[in-house]
């Protein structure tokens, strides 16, 4: 296939003004965060843009995996659980959403049944309502449905805000995957059911295989939205997660910033790396994910 | 092998009416061209003949058993796409075993069906690739390998060629006839390409706006074409019409302007029983002598004057467009003579090769006649 070029009519030196406008522009994002990766390694936190302050350690990475959270303070923090506990939540949103969101978009792309357009801009409504305006009315249905034997509703809490937070992530989901679906020409479904597969057949064996990237973004949105969730899981999870644990201790007395910051280091982790890993897809999506 | 037929189908889109009350037979072994312009509803028609659609109204036969409400996988049909819809995330051997292994069909066999398959068409050293790695002509291969593997009792393509570029289409074209012919399949073949059409198909149908024009041989679709239509889109350039007056006298002859053109016996007779004051007359490019000068006309022969209006070069002959009055008429000539614009020329039509046409329902009169 021919490669597509730009019109070639750009000029250096607009050009050079352009990266500069948008390095400028992401300046203080690359600021904070490298100032907060450095606090981290350090005695004293280098917020205040003073070199001075910066003075190399580990012992923060140390003291956050034995779970302390000053230098003196005895109080036991299981940070490797809070990171389990994460990691469960992210994982499952993102099980949640994939699964729910592939059968939706396929059938909202490929089944013609009444009243379809309708759901469509209803799920897109939905992706317009922000999870805090739901939340008394989930927190009610969590309240009513909550087990009474302790160990169970523990593990109820996991369930629960697994999927009430896959719930909120879902509408967005349906849309994207479903501008996946739209993409795969309809003579390879065709083809298939001539071949003579039924029609689960062909969407698990054909179709998805086909939106795999699809499938990957919607993965990774689900996670990440999973893994950063405060609000949800400070409301209805028993445990702790790493969110949680940061904002319980931000502004206790005894806080030590710079473990905090390896904390926040910590936590930040599958974000930097997930964009770092899928930058061309995520943009992919991004500019031909979505049609209507 | 089956023959398959068409019972009245009729198929809408809402209000669309694609398929407009469709009779066809195809028999077995059979090459059929379904030949139409774009939104003519060829496709339409072999979806409903492949199971993809259903029929409006209408039956549809494998021989003698209804299919018209069995699904696809029950009426064991090869399907080819035009942009050969292969699945890009398998193998060339996993995409042509995958109609075997929907069957359930044993792994050994299946091996052996697809080395088969592969070996008839060629592509036996590109198994182990992805599509997306092949080039146009190969997935084409692919896609009839994996129409082919399940042994079909009917296969059907719809404009299989038209991805490929000009060259690759005339030589895929013929490797087809002779497959289709080798394996006795009987085949329907989807295609606005006329040319292709006459090149490949025992018989052709050509269908416009759902309704089927005419349905014949090849030469018989070129030669005699049911109405304008059929006459107008078969050939390249196509058939050209000039409206003419018809004079009674002693013998019946076309005026066109100031000229007189005699007719064959044949439109003699057909006229007198029609008694129509006006037809089209319709003849092919290839069918004219062009004559620079009247003094060349033989006497007895009647000619009709035009001016040349541009002048194609085509190496073996030379297209002419000439203005006939008001209408435009193309026109082979031989490149032995020099022609510009503007010049006067004059048009002898071959009266073997002239074809009439009734002006209201543009209808040939010989099938006038006949009806």
């Amino acid at each position: 296939m021919m490669q597509l070029w730009d019109v070639e009519v750009k000029s250096r030196k607009i050009e050079i003004v352009l990266i500069l406008a948008v390095f400028l522009a992401s300046l203080p994002l690359i600021l904070n965060y490298g100032l907060l990766i450095l606090s981290s390694f350090s005695t004293e936190m280098v917020t205040n843009l003073d070199p001075t302050s910066f003075r190399p350690t580990i012992d923060n990475w140390i003291l956050l995996f034995e779970g302390r959270l000053s230098v003196t303070g005895g109080v036991r923090e299981d940070v490797v659980r809070y990171t389990i506990n994460t990691a469960i939540v992210a994982l499952g949103v993102a099980g949640v959403v994939v699964l729910v969101s592939v059968m939706a978009g396929y059938a909202m792309s490929r089944m013609n049944f009444k009243g379809r357009s309708l759901i469509m801009q209803m799920i897109l409504l939905l992706h317009a309502f922000p999870g805090v305006a739901l939340i008394i009315a989930v927190y009610l249905i969590f309240r009513a449905t909550l087990p009474s034997d302790i160990e169970l509703a523990r593990i109820y809490s996991f369930a629960y805000v697994i999927v009430a937070r896959a719930a909120l992530e879902i509408p967005m989901s349906i849309w994207l995957i479903k501008g996946f679906f739209d993409r795969v020409p309809w003579e390879v479904e065709w083809a298939a059911i001539i071949d003579g597969a039924s029609r689960l057949r062909v969407w698990r064996e054909v179709m998805l295989p086909m939106v795999k990237p699809g499938i990957a973004a919607i993965a990774i949105f689900a996670f990440l939205a999973g893994w950063e969730d405060l609000i949800y899981v400070r409301t209805f999870l028993f445990d702790r997660t790493l969110a949680t644990y940061i904002e319980s201790n931000i502004n206790v007395e005894f806080a030590y910033m710079p473990l905090l910051a390896a904390a926040g280091t910590l936590y930040l982790l599958p974000t930097i790396l997930f964009f770092i890993l899928t930058q061309r897809l995520l943009l992919e999506t991004s500019t031909g994910g979505i049609k209507g | 092998m089956v023959s398959v037929r068409l019972e009245k189908v009729t198929k809408k889109f809402g209000k669309v009416v694609a398929v407009n009350n469709v009779d066809l037979e195809i028999e077995e072994g059979e090459f059929m061209a379904l030949l139409g312009p774009s939104g003519s509803g060829k496709s339409t028609l072999l979806y409903l003949i492949a199971g993809i659609y259903k029929p409006t109204s209408g039956k549809i036969f494998f021989d003698d058993r209804d299919v018209t409400n069995l699904p696809p996988r029950e009426r064991n049909v090869g399907l080819v796409f035009q942009n050969y819809a292969l699945y890009p995330h398998m193998k060339v051997f996993d995409n042509i075993a995958f109609p075997l292994k929907i069957k359930k069909v044993p792994k050994e066999e299946i091996r052996r069906k697809v080395f088969e398959v592969a070996k008839l068409l060629r592509i036996e050293h590109l198994l182990d690739r992805y599509p997306g790695q092949l080039s146009g002509g190969q997935q084409q291969r692919v896609a009839i390998a994996r129409a082919l593997v399940k042994e079909p009792q009917v296969l059907l393509l719809d404009e299989p060629l038209s991805n490929l570029d000009a060259l690759l289409r005339v030589s895929v074209r013929s490797e087809l006839k002779r497959l289709q012919k080798n394996l006795g399949i009987t085949a329907i073949y989807v295609t606005h390409d006329q040319a292709e059409a006459m090149a490949l198909a025992d018989r052709i149908a050509i269908i416009n706006e759902g309704v089927i024009q005419q349905v014949d041989l090849p030469e018989v679709v070129y030669n005699r074409p049911k109405n304008m239509f059929v006459g107008g889109f078969i050939g390249n350039p196509p058939m050209n019409f000039v409206e003419a007056g018809v004079e009674y006298n002693e013998t019946v002859k076309l005026i066109v302007g100031e000229d007189s053109v005699w007719l064959p016996q044949e439109y003699i007779e057909i006229l007198r029983k029609l008694k129509l004051q006006k037809v089209v007359l319709g003849f092919r490019p290839e069918d004219v002598l062009v004559l620079k000068d009247e003094r060349q006309v033989e006497p007895g022969s009647s000619v009709i004057r035009g001016e040349i209006f541009t002048v194609e070069p085509m190496g073996r002959e030379v297209l002419l467009t000439v203005m006939i009055g008001e209408t435009m008429v193309k026109v082979y000539a031989p490149p032995t003579q020099y022609y510009s614009m503007g010049d006067k020329v004059f048009l002898q039509i071959n009266p073997a090769k002239l074809r009439l046409f009734d002006p209201d329902t543009t209808i040939a009169l010989e099938y006038l006649v006949k009806t």
